[in-house]
């Protein structure tokens, strides 16, 4: 038994050698999440600011080394486990950027640092979440899609719950865990099915895709629907939707603005991969242009009109990103084969700006204790520098010039358009046009801000108002956001 | 020998009881353990499947795998589930609803 084994050990072996090289990047998140817990133990007493240090640290090199490897071919590493490609590449550099911000934003805020437990366990479960993330951009097998998903998800559940502090946030972390669980538990069934069919585990193996084919439409859409509510639960796309508002609303804001970028964006890498599988499949029953595109669409209307509704401003924003995934969404159909230079490139700026949005939100309540839009009323004469960053914010989700929210947001229209002209779907016109008036109203809800803001009285007298560095952080990517209306080619230049 | 489709009718049925617990308990360790029941039926399912996959043994990885990360989960929302105990006083899920439209 042993014997027949030898020849192939040894090849496995160097393949594992070479693998490593290509490895690095996430090979520094795991020593890093061990170096970061290690110093949080021994060595917090004598430097506190360790953790935060070494974090910052490693995450730029994690994204100096996954630089060096932008423009790499199509690699199988790890006997197919792994897949490294020009496009997971620049996802593992927008997580970089997410987690970079994240960092200074735990860093700077007021209710986490004062908290008993301190910020270094976070730092810890932030790289780990990454690593996650990570292995989502590049796993190729279905057992690694499924460990990766659960790094970040179970990572998630304890940013949510992390300081548990009032019954707002214990609830909005128990929704979440079940919420999150259960999702994942029919995705491992929908795994599990699929295997069954092909006996393959590797989502590219011809065995795989031939498996599929010769499977009755019935059943190999139920399997796939399966593990599709596994990544739409980490998308947060309608109908999978309904936890957003309450956890995004109950978790801490620094975390609610990670969970709203990051793990999307982590959850659309994982979904091109199976948007490329369906679509080797020649199957007809399953129309998967039809489903995301009523995805899209159905994100998009709902989550941009029950945001007008809302008077917290996080449980607005958090309606809003719903509404900005159906975007993406659609950025992702109309594609034109390979090319999501229009999406990661709205990703981009996605991230900048709500990372940006969520810093002024936070900065207000704290210095304020002000959630509530109506409550708004006059802050435009006491954060008279930050309210104007705010607009500028507020304009680019929006997706109007003169910021890069409307360089993205023309991007993908003109994708759309050029799709539509050379298909004349007419489904694509639809989307088309809902995407627009969406964005219309989403100038409603965005610009209550600065309508109370600016026009109303204030109640209250006057708090005492201080710069901080969280202010400067947002004026900074406020200005980053007018900055590459002027200079795109400051991010297309690597797509 | 017992045929294989016995193993996926037994699994099946344990997913629609844990489906069916998730829906209905009033109780949030109900439904973790509701949880647990589809997250075993799908061990079950890698495990009769990986019979017929002996060149890799990718079913029998996988559930070792799943049934490692089962336990990750369930660590992390009991933990969870008691710092809602702590402020609530209770643990069913339709009596905590502080966060709502």
């Amino acid at each position: 038994m042993m014997n027949e084994y030898l020849p192939v050990i040894s090849s496995s072996i160097n393949d594992t050698i070479s693998s490593l090289a290509y490895f690095q990047s996430e090979v520094t998140l795991a020593v890093g999440f061990l170096l970061v817990i290690l110093s949080d133990l021994f060595l917090s007493k004598r430097f506190s600011q360790l953790s935060f240090g070494l974090t910052i640290g490693i995450v730029l090199l994690v994204m100096v080394q996954s630089f060096t490897f932008l423009n790499v071919e199509n690699t199988s590493l790890f006997g197919g486990m792994l897949i490294m490609n020009h496009l997971s590449i620049l996802f593992k550099i927008l997580f970089c950027l997410v987690s970079l911000l994240f960092v200074l934003f735990i860093r700077y805020n007021r209710s986490l640092l004062l908290h008993e437990k301190g910020t270094s366990d976070l730092y810890a479960i932030l790289l780990a979440v990454h690593l996650g993330m990570n292995l989502m951009a590049m796993s190729a097998n279905l057992l690694m899609v499924f460990m990766a998903l659960e790094m970040v998800s179970l990572g998630s559940y304890l940013m949510v719950g992390y300081i548990s502090g009032d019954q707002k946030q214990s609830e909005a972390s128990m929704k979440y865990a079940l919420f999150g669980a259960v999702c994942s538990a029919i995705m491992l069934y929908g795994i599990s099915l699929l295997y069954g069919y092909t006996g393959s585990l590797y989502l590219n193996d011809p065995s795989f895709i031939s498996g599929l084919n010769n499977i009755p439409p019935m059943a190999l859409g139920l399997a796939l629907t399966m593990v599709l509510i596994g990544v739409a639960f980490k998308l947060a796309v309608v109908p999978l939707h309904f936890w957003a508002p309450d956890v995004y609303e109950g978790a801490p804001t620094p975390v609610t603005a990670f969970l709203s970028t990051a793990p999307k964006i982590a959850g659309f890498a994982l979904l091109i991969k199976f948007i490329v599988l369906i679509k080797a499949l020649n199957h007809t029953f399953l129309d998967i242009k039809l489903i995301v595109a009523s995805i899209a669409i159905a994100s998009m209307v709902l989550g941009n009109f029950a945001a007008i509704w809302q008077n917290n401003t996080k449980r607005m924003l958090a309606y809003s990103s719903i509404g900005h995934t159906g975007f993406m969404f659609m950025a992702l159909f109309v594609a034109p084969g390979q090319g999501y230079n229009a999406l990661i490139f709205y990703m981009f700026i996605y991230v900048i700006m709500n990372m940006a949005a969520f810093l002024i939100v936070d900065e207000i309540e704290e210095q304020t204790g002000k959630q509530n839009l109506e409550d708004y009323r006059g802050l435009g004469r006491q954060f008279s520098v930050l309210m104007v960053c705010f607009v500028f914010v507020l304009v680019s989700l929006t997706g109007l010039p003169p910021t890069v929210g409307f360089t993205a947001k023309f991007l993908v229209f003109s994708t759309a358009l050029d799709a539509y002209n050379s298909s004349g779907s007419l489904i694509i016109l639809v989307m088309i046009i809902l995407a627009a008036i969406s964005t219309l109203v989403s100038l409603f809800y965005y610009f209550k801000i600065p309508l109370n803001a600016y026009l109303k009285e204030s109640i209250s007298s006057d708090v005492r108002i201080s710069i901080t560095a969280k202010a400067y952080l947002s004026m900074f990517l406020a200005f980053l956001l007018l900055l590459l209306l002027v200079f795109p080619s400051l991010i297309q230049q690597f797509l | 020998m017992i045929p294989l489709s016995h193993f996926l009718m037994i699994s099946a049925s344990l997913f629609c009881i844990g489906l069916y617990a998730v829906l209905t308990k009033k109780n949030a360790i109900q439904i973790l353990i509701g949880i647990e029941f589809m997250i075993n039926a799908a061990v079950l399912n890698f495990v009769a499947f990986g019979k017929f996959d002996k060149v890799n043994g990718g079913g029998q990885l996988f559930a070792l795998f799943a049934i490692v990360l089962a336990a990750a989960g369930v660590a992390v929302a009991l933990a969870i589930i008691l710092n809602v105990y702590k402020h609530f006083k209770t643990i069913d899920p339709s009596k905590i609803n502080k966060l709502k439209d």
